[in-house]
């Protein structure tokens, strides 16, 4: 892990050296048939903060990604080069270096992974002249212009999983529990519409505070107290980890299903063998996915990584589509003129870990597992095929 | 009684009672020291790690305990000696240290197990029955040795000649040097002693928490408005910090939710600061 | 002075980069006291800080029993048998009477019998914490305290202040027991009377140095009363 980040920031070094130092002796001609060989890509992935669990996968995957299509001839003929930046930073401080990128670096599009407040700042930074591609799962209507979301939406996480779950466990009654921010709230719109229309019904909801050091013993004793047929969770990271662990460890899975929509390979890891039975997650993507695909993906990783890489897992995994994304976009399009891009976008197959995608209104339609956990690993027991993103951007 | 009325009581003594052992390594050591030590929760985390460190190589769970009172004492010492004890009096200086020193800790467990959650099982599984209510069986126990263990050095502190004699340091640190007491190596005691209690309190919460890098964070904060709520440097005030901070947060929290739970608090803790800054028992 | 339990010369040191004892000499032998006299102000408690050890030494040799004190701790310099009874905050306020006496070793009521048979107000008050004693009162546990104690060397900083008279009294009764026990005493005083009762020997200070010491005996009230008011 610490030896994949240090590749790509020695990389980075050495690019930025040969930048600058053509800058200054270079005349512009030069400079300019410089960028017209290679293609810059410019990512945001999470190198700091509490998302910088992730980062190290991010960037391994998209390491992957970049070497597989440069063996392949790159991007329209052009090199690619990877110009790393920090997600994880302050959305100004992720703004301008967006702006930095985009004027001085000259990069030719941008692949950010992170967080929606980051997202809005960059989107903000770049106003569409040069495109973005968002990876991570997230809450839906990212419309602007010249920006393409690879994510999954709450639609396509809640919606197949919590029908199949109504109808497969017979739930009838759910406790929806959740941070307090965007996110778990547009899910748990979703949620309780589906819940809805499976005639189910909502017996508790509660948020706890983002980034503080929450505690579950409470709500789990209200979670006993209501005595629900399924908790959706919408907690993540580290609470995510300590909920289900006091969930558990009030004996409450013995009686009580969960369903979590950012549940991991990693947080999995936290919470534990001892404390995951009747939990299931959804995504897109999965480690134990059996598909022809995936297996060969995982191969390529683990070649190129090596042993000890970075855990794969659906946040991190997702920048691997994000890169192909970006290569199918400006090689349909014929280049990065935004307009043909946007053009480009519609009907647009990529290739992700698990096969293929298409692109419609900028968001994708795409294959979603739901899972049950087995110990620390994911069974998967459903696949829900091209599911709908739920969004209507034009 | 209402199950989930013995179990919301029995949520509130867990938290007052494990919040206090976390807050007590803290508190001792800035009663005799006045050095508020802000890698305390770094010891905490070492403590939670010497736990998995145990369970990874299949040894007992309670061999941790040793294992990180050795790791956090040893480390303790270094520290006292060349951070803390040339800071002395110089209270903003050793914050920064100290701070500075939390920083390298994380680093440091990072470097060795990575960014990512660590788990530890519980090493006493199944619920008992209290008052009609089951209640985790480790989170029972926890309750009650957290409860021996404040209590015990309360005792300790009010009755050995030790306790005494670190009563006399805090109260007159000159006289107890005139008088024989060995302050210096009293306070590397003390500063040893906290961490200790630290880690102590590290392997104890192991099972119920997200092992990570950077959970000594998460408890910093909170033991800082314990102090605040109960005074610095007396145990009753870190008893009675504790058992506000801790009680309010749980109640409100049962009651309503954990925002309102910590609105609560922060607004008990900026109150505290304002008309009663040096809490409720001030030193003298 | 090899027949001196404690001797000092060129003592200098003061707080920070502030001198404020300017090379001070003197010696005490067992069985004997020398009372350290001056207005307030002049260095007497700065000179009995750097004696004990809680203030650094800025040039001047301190010795005790033929060996240097040089670098020691105070609670060191304890252990070799200097009491130490200071002026200010002479004992501990959230202690009992009894915690204060007992600090080191377990109280011992015979050790500590006679000298609370003299001071009933004490006895009286044995579980009661020290904070709640006038300071006359404080004055007599710390001197209490520190006679008590078994070092062979006492240095007291102002003991009779605000102490009434009786007390006083049958404070310099046990000083007059401590020298006959070969102890040896270095006592500051404001209180003349009480100085001429004890002391053998009387080195007066003024602006941090000796202006006048000798026999206690030699020295007149005059020549006494004209060094310290000038």
């Amino acid at each position: 892990m610490p030896n994949s980040t240090g590749q790509v920031s020695r990389r980075r070094f050495i690019a930025g050296a040969l930048g600058s130092g053509a800058a200054v002796v270079a005349p512009s001609v030069l400079t300019g048939a410089r960028a017209a060989e290679e293609l810059k890509i410019a990512t945001f992935y999470a190198l700091s903060g509490p998302g910088s669990l992730f980062g190290p996968t991010q960037t391994a995957v998209t390491r992957l990604a970049v070497d597989e299509i440069n063996a392949g001839g790159g991007i329209g003929g052009r090199k690619v080069t990877v110009v790393p930046s920090d997600g994880g930073a302050p959305p100004a401080e992720a703004a301008k270096a967006a702006i930095r990128l985009m004027l001085r670096d000259k990069v030719d599009c941008v692949v950010g992974s992170h967080d929606s407040a980051v997202r809005e700042a960059i989107v903000a930074a770049l106003k569409g002249r040069i495109p973005y591609v968002y990876t991570p799962l997230y809450e839906g209507g990212e419309c602007n212009p010249n920006v393409y979301v690879t994510a999954d939406t709450p639609q396509q996480q809640v919606q197949p999983s919590i029908t199949w779950l109504a109808k497969t466990l017979g739930t009838k009654s759910y406790y929806l529990i959740g941070n307090d921010y965007v996110w778990p709230r547009k899910t748990n719109e979703q949620a309780k519409k589906y819940i809805g229309a499976a005639g189910g019904n909502v017996v508790g909801e509660e948020y706890v505070p983002l980034g503080a050091p929450n505690k579950f013993e409470d709500a789990v004793t209200r979670i006993k107290a209501r005595n629900p047929d399924l908790v959706v969770i919408t907690l993540v990271g580290g609470d995510n980890i300590n909920f289900n662990r006091t969930f558990a460890g009030f004996g409450l899975d013995k009686s009580i299903k969960r369903i979590s929509y950012l549940l991991e390979e990693q947080t999995l890891l936290g919470i534990g063998d001892k404390s995951s039975s009747g939990l299931y997650s959804a995504m897109s993507y999965f480690e134990n996915e059996k598909g022809e695909a995936n297996a060969k993906f995982k191969a390529g990783y683990r070649k190129a990584a090596g042993a000890k890489a970075p855990q794969l897992g659906m946040i991190g995994v997702d920048t691997y589509g994000g890169v192909y994304c970006a290569k199918a976009l400006i090689e349909k399009a014929g280049g990065t003129d935004a307009a043909r891009l946007m053009a480009a976008a519609d009907n647009l197959k990529y290739r992700t870990p698990t096969g293929t995608a298409v692109m419609t209104n900028r968001h994708v339609v795409k294959d979603m597992y739901l899972a049950e956990c087995k110990g620390t690993s994911f069974d998967i027991v459903q696949t829900f095929k091209a599911v709908a993103h739920g969004q209507t951007c034009a | 009684m209402d199950p989930i009325l013995t179990t919301n009581v029995l949520n509130v003594v867990y938290e007052v009672s494990t919040l206090a052992v976390v807050v007590l390594g803290l508190a001792v050591v800035f009663g005799l020291l006045g050095v508020m030590n802000l890698a305390h929760g770094e010891f905490v985390m070492i403590g939670a790690y010497c736990a998995f460190f145990v369970q990874a190589h299949d040894l007992p769970f309670l061999a941790a305990v040793p294992l990180a009172l050795l790791v956090c004492g040893f480390l303790g010492l270094v520290v006292e000696r060349v951070l803390v004890r040339p800071l002395y009096a110089r209270p903003f200086d050793t914050l920064l240290a100290t701070w500075g020193l939390g920083m390298l800790l994380r680093e440091a467990v990072e470097a060795v197990y990575g960014r990512g959650f660590r788990s530890v099982a519980t090493p006493l599984t199944g619920s008992v029955e209290v008052l009609g209510a089951d209640y985790p069986a480790y989170r029972l126990l926890l309750t009650l040795v957290s409860v021996a263990l404040v209590a015990g050095l309360v005792w300790w502190f009010v009755r050995s000649a030790t306790g005494r004699r670190i009563r006399a340091v805090v109260n007159n640190p000159e006289l107890a040097a005139s008088v024989g007491i060995p302050v210096t190596a009293l306070a590397r005691n003390t500063f040893v002693f906290g961490c200790g209690l630290a880690a102590l309190s590290g392997v104890m919460l192991a099972p119920l928490l997200p092992v990570n890098p950077t959970l000594g964070l998460d408890f910093i904060l909170k033991s800082f408005f314990v102090l605040v709520v109960g005074g610095l440097g007396s145990l009753v005030g870190l008893i009675s910090g504790s058992g506000v901070i801790g009680g309010v947060e749980s109640v409100v929290s049962a009651v309503s939710d954990r925002t309102w739970g910590y609105t609560t608090v922060l607004v008990i803790a900026i109150l505290f600061l304002w008309l009663r800054p040096n809490g409720l028992f001030p030193r003298t | 002075m090899s027949g001196s339990l404690l001797s000092f010369a060129g003592v200098t040191g003061g707080y920070g980069a502030t001198t404020v004892v300017r090379g001070v000499g003197g010696a005490v032998a067992a069985g004997e006291a020398c009372c350290v006299l001056g207005r307030n102000g002049v260095g007497k408690t700065t000179l009995m800080r750097l004696l004990t050890g809680h203030l650094p030494l800025q040039s001047g040799t301190v010795d005790f029993a033929g060996r240097s004190l040089d670098g020691l701790a105070p609670d060191r310099r304890h252990r070799l048998g200097l009491v130490y009874c200071p002026q200010e905050r002479p004992v501990f306020d959230n202690l009992s009477v009894r915690d204060n006496l007992g600090l080191m070793e377990p109280f011992d009521a015979h050790r500590h019998a006679p000298l609370l048979a003299a001071f009933p107000i004490l006895e009286a008050r044995m579980d009661q914490s020290a904070g709640t004693l006038s300071g006359g009162e404080r004055k007599i546990l710390s001197f209490v305290r520190g006679v008590a104690e078994t070092g062979q060397l006492l240095l007291l900083d102002e003991p009779s202040e605000g102490v009434q008279q009786e007390n006083v009294e049958r404070m310099a009764g046990f000083l007059h027991e401590a020298k006959a026990a070969g102890r040896a005493l270095l006592v500051v005083e404001q209180n003349l009377a009480f100085a001429r009762e004890i002391a053998d020997r009387v080195m007066v200070m003024d602006h941090g140095a000796v202006v006048l010491a000798g026999a206690a005996a030699d020295i007149t009230e005059d020549t006494l009363a004209a060094h310290m008011h000038v």
